[in-house]
């Protein structure tokens, strides 16, 4: 509301700046043959002053004078001349046109193409009042932890708590950044160690480098009760092909874990595929469903992440049959990126964007999503 | 609310310029002196709205408010605050804004300094200031909308270019803008001339000031921008031929000749049509160049193709204004009279003879310029037009033009004597074969043309001299009269001894640098030592180092000379954090007007790093020849003449002019 009153106060301002001139009553002005006459008489004395500086020949210079006399002359002939046609002058009355003009242009101008252009419910957003009250923006939480960190750069309990959040963000180098620093500033912790050799396999698309091998195994060394770490060094096992130890290892997991684990059905899988017997199932076979999704929940990331992947491509085939969905778009769009692959997000930007054009509001709620995810919106037309 | 408001401010900008692109027209065909009022007062309101529309976009870059898209895309939060403010016009949006921020500032000077002129003449050319005004608001807003918002706004900027994270950004393109568009002034006094078929000595008078306001501002852009990318870039070069540059180049000569030819119509009231014609042939120029910058099709005639709106949009105002012009000087300059008479060798024929090799070079770099868009566009062949080119073609147009300058002040006006100047020069070109041969030796080696062009610059310095010396009568009078006459020179004479004096000193550096300057390129380890230009370099190693947004690698080189340490240089390599962009700081020791520059490469397997290191003498004098051209355009704008119009009614001085703009 406050925004209209200034808008209108502002239209008001304009238009009576622009009229004012209309409505006085004005002393005709005569056009200023004065003028050039100024002008004429100051180049007749630089005359002299080139003839004495030997820039004109005394002969060019009477030439010169004559000129310039001639023009003078013109110019007060022009000057009667103006003289006889006084400058129209008068109020309201011949300007009815011209404040009609004003009137209506300025309020009608203004509004339509400001109504088409601009957002006139959105505050400013300043960066700092939002930072100052985030509520449960991550985004802006991360913005905030961020800065907080540029100017304490030791701070290892910030790092500590920023980089299992860039990793959920799917920031793997800065959650790897972040691990590393609060390694550095606190010290190696199992929690830590794992966390940055999952951030490091999560980065090589589910492959236990060797980088992430060591994290791991200085974690199992600090604790050897950290199943996650024990798994990823299993698992890094079992990529190398060295199966027998990989079993042993899945084998170890399996009898260390207390029963009902989450990973036990995991950890079971692993030793059948390498060749073990499983181990008693300590889980009752049972229908699948919420037990299913915590176990999800529990999973490790690369499992966690094949298992959404499933859900994905079904997710996608469902939206090549029936495209009018939006939520669906935009949960596909979403899940491509959370899970790293930013061109079949894109593909399926602009597939969903084809059903929902980018002009209509849920064309607008996919473009949305897309810049909040930091898609490259190239070659899309806004 | 302060966004909406600013956008609300441009919306209201537009309705206002159309207003003022046809009610003061009306007023000034019918002579209703209501109607022209409205023109000076209505340019001032604009100026007003722009610049609080201006404002709030430069508020929203301040606080970095990223629901603003164009903050979203060109900012971050952790930028100095410097740029941040400079990056509003670090982007295409906003560099529209401000381009639209100075028209209309010119015209709100027009309107208050103009108070001299005709009534009509002023209202007439703030019309046409205010159809360009339209025109560019209509572009920003319908293509280029700087006050597009974003819902939800994003957390973190996109950050600026990093190229662009230079104070190099705060000063360049406004200067440049000054310049460009200051010749749109000029520009709507032809138009208004031809409009109103009123064009004489008083009419020159009044738009010289306004060319030479421009003219001044664009040699410092340019010169600014050619420092800029000489130190920013890392590549060592000043002038690599570039169509951007050449886009602000051509402005330039065409203005340069519509300085000269509107000194002759003031003066004599001769070359009208001309001038008229030169002044619609600069801003035209400046238009072409906004287009080709702007309009996308210098990266690729494709990346055009692919999203014409904008490119489309410019040229459609480029033919407008560009075709509208010139059929309106078709239709109307052949009813404006002649004026006086002058013999070939005279003054007159000097600055005709400029103006000629002025315009003919423009239009050698124009087609430079344009013939690989063209041939792209036609056949799809891609070539460059590059420094050869322009070297060979421009550089011989340029030498008689050099050549004749300093002849050109010391011929009389209506009939010269080309014997007496010359004979007055003699002594002038000896001393300059002379210094141009001792400089030669001093640098030793490169071919003997180089003494030829020294002797060149030294020509132009000297002479210039010598036309203020001749004019006070030195070595002819009593020392006291000659002095007392040489106080007494009017300013504009000072300033064009000094833009001729500093062309000569650009020159200079020009054949300098060009002749003389060393490159050397090696592989070096830490304590390893590099003779360069007479110096000697110690690299120190590397070292690591944070700034706000960027990491960045600095090496450490200890100059000596002679076994004495006498200085010492850092040059970096840095990374954005934001952008993963890579950049060079090169580092740069400053001799006398001679530099050593120091660029890191590529770091090598075995630790070792690439060093490219030039030495650049005399290459300062390129800058401040440039620089010295400026402070003549100033000095000739305070010459108290310029102010001549109708002293009764003249508020304040033109020199108080300059001060907004500032």
């Amino acid at each position: 509301m406050v925004l209209w009153i200034v808008l209108a106060v502002l239209t008001a301002v304009v238009a009576a700046v622009l009229i004012a001139p209309l409505m006085k009553a004005r002393q005709p002005v005569l056009a200023g043959p004065e003028d050039g006459a100024a002008v004429y008489r100051d180049q007749l004395r630089e005359i002299d002053r080139d003839l004495s500086e030997g820039l004109i020949g005394a002969q060019e210079a009477d030439y010169a004078r004559a000129e310039i006399g001639r023009r003078l002359l013109a110019i007060a002939g022009k000057s009667d001349a103006t003289d006889a046609s006084v400058v129209k002058a008068g109020p309201g009355g011949r300007h009815r046109l011209a404040l009609s003009a004003i009137l209506l242009c300025l309020p009608a101008v203004g509004l339509c193409l400001y109504l088409m252009l601009g957002s006139p419910g959105l505050p400013d957003q300043p960066l700092e009042a939002r930072l100052a009250n985030p509520g449960n923006n991550i985004a802006l939480l991360i913005a905030k932890a961020e800065r907080h960190l540029a100017q304490n750069p030791n701070d290892g309990a910030g790092w500590d708590l920023l980089a299992p959040i860039y990793f959920r963000s799917q920031r793997l180098a800065d959650a790897e950044n972040a691990y590393r620093r609060a390694i550095a500033l606190l010290g190696e912790s199992p929690e830590r160690l794992a966390g940055l050799g999952e951030t490091l396999v999560a980065g090589r698309d589910g492959v236990v480098t060797a980088d992430a091998l060591a994290a791991f195994e200085r974690a199992v060394a600090l604790n050897r009760n950290n199943m996650r770490a024990r798994f990823y060094v299993a698992l890094g096992l079992e990529q190398a092909g060295r199966t027998p130890e990989a079993l042993k290892a899945f084998q170890a997991i399996a009898a260390d874990s207390p029963p009902g684990a989450a990973w036990t059905q995991l950890v079971a899988e692993h030793i059948a595929k390498n060749g073990g017997a499983p181990a008693a199932a300590t889980k009752a076979p049972g229908n699948p469903g919420a037990d299913d999704i915590a176990a999800a929940q529990q999973l490790s990331a690369t499992d966690r992440q094949q298992m959404i992947a499933g859900m994905v491509e079904s997710l996608a085939a469902r939206l090549k049959d029936d495209p009018n969905n939006i939520e669906g778009w935009l949960r596909l769009v979403r899940s491509y990126k959370v899970l790293g692959r930013d061109e079949s997000a894109g593909e399926a930007l602009k597939t969903g964007l084809k059903t929902f054009p980018p002009t209509g509001e849920e064309g607008r709620r996919l473009l949305a999503l897309a810049r909040e995810m930091g898609l490259s919106l190239e070659g899309i037309s806004q | 609310m302060i966004i909406e408001i600013g956008h609300y401010a441009l919306v209201l900008s537009l309705a206002t310029s159309l207003l003022l692109s046809v009610l003061p027209l009306i007023g000034a065909r019918r002579q209703d002196a209501a109607l022209m009022a409205l023109a000076p007062i209505g340019s001032v309101t604009l100026f007003g709205l722009v610049a609080l529309s201006f404002a709030a976009l430069t508020w929203a870059y301040a606080v970095s408010d990223f629901s603003v898209a164009n903050v979203w895309e060109n900012s971050h939060s952790l930028m100095p605050l410097v740029y941040k403010l400079s990056g509003v016009w670090g982007n295409h949006e906003g560099s529209m804004l401000l381009w639209l921020l100075i028209l209309v500032l010119f015209s709100a000077m027009v309107a208050v300094f103009g108070r001299n002129l005709p009534d009509s003449l002023r209202a007439t050319v703030l019309s046409v200031q205010a159809w360009i005004g339209t025109a560019f608001l209509l572009f920003i807003l319908l293509t280029s909308n700087p006050f597009v918002r974003l819902n939800p706004a994003p957390a973190e900027g996109q950050d600026l270019n990093p190229v662009l994270q230079d104070p190099g950004l705060a000063v360049h393109p406004p200067l440049l803008y000054l310049g460009y568009v200051g010749f749109s002034v000029c520009f709507s006094f032809a138009i208004a001339a031809l409009i109103e078929g009123r064009i004489d000595a008083a009419w020159a008078r009044w738009v010289r000031p306004w060319t030479l306001a421009a003219w001044t501002f664009l040699t410092a852009g340019i010169a600014m921008g050619s420092y800029w990318a000489y130190y920013e870039l890392g590549w060592g070069g000043w002038w690599f031929w570039d169509p951007v540059e050449n886009a602000s180049f051509m402005p330039w000569l065409a203005g340069t000749a519509l300085l000269h030819s509107a000194l002759v119509m003031e003066k004599r009231e001769a070359l009208k049509v001309w001038t008229v014609l030169l002044a619609i042939l600069t801003f035209s120029l400046s238009l072409l160049g906004t287009f080709l910058v702007r309009s996308g099709v210098l990266t690729s005639v494709h990346a055009f193709a692919t999203d014409p709106t904008r490119g489309t949009f410019i040229l459609a105002i480029l033919s407008f204004f560009v075709g509208g012009a010139f059929a309106l000087y078709a239709w109307r300059a052949p009813e404006l009279k002649s004026g006086g008479l002058f013999a070939p060798i005279s003054r007159e024929g000097a600055l005709v003879l400029n103006n000629l090799i002025l315009t003919v070079s423009t239009a050698t770099v124009l087609i430079g310029t344009l013939y690989p868009l063209v041939l792209e566009t036609l056949t799809g062949e891609k070539i460059s037009v590059g420094a050869p080119f322009f070297n060979l073609s421009f550089g011989l147009l340029m030498i008689p033009l050099l050549i004749a300058v300093p002849f050109g002040p010391l011929l009389a006006w209506k009939r010269g004597d080309l014997l007496g100047a010359l004979q007055r020069l003699y002594l002038v070109a000896g001393l300059s074969l002379v210094a141009g041969f001792v400089l030669f030796y001093l640098e030793h080696g490169g071919p003997v043309m180089a003494g030829l062009g020294l002797a060149l610059g030294f020509f132009l310095m000297l002479g210039a001299l010598a036309d203020l010396w001749f004019r006070s009568g030195f070595g002819k009078l009593a020392f006291s009269v000659a002095f007392a006459r040489f106080k007494g020179l009017p300013r504009s004479a000072f300033g064009t001894a000094l833009a001729h004096f500093g062309l000569g000193v650009t020159v200079l550096g020009i054949v300098a640098v060009t002749t003389f300057e060393t490159e050397t390129v090696v592989e070096m380890k830490q304590g390893q030592t590099v003779t360069v230009g007479g110096y000697s370099l110690v690299f120190d190693g590397l070292r690591e180092a944070v700034g706000p947004n960027f990491t960045e690698e600095r090496g450490h080189f200890t100059v000596s000379r002679a076994g004495v340490a006498v200085a010492d240089v850092w040059s970096s390599k840095r990374i954005y954090t934001a952008r993963r962009m890579p950049t060079t700081e090169a580092g740069i020791l400053t001799f006398g007007f001679s530099q050593l520059y120091v660029s890191l490469g590529d770091p090598m397997a075995d630790g070792g790093i690439v060093v490219r290191i030039w030495w650049k003498p005399w290459i300062l004098c390129i800058w401040g020849g440039a620089l010295v051209m400026m402070v003549g355009g100033f000095v000739s704008l305070s010459d108290r003449r310029l102010r001549v119009g109708a002293p009764s009614r003249r508020a304040k001085p033109v020199k108080a002019l300059m001060e907004p703009a500032e």
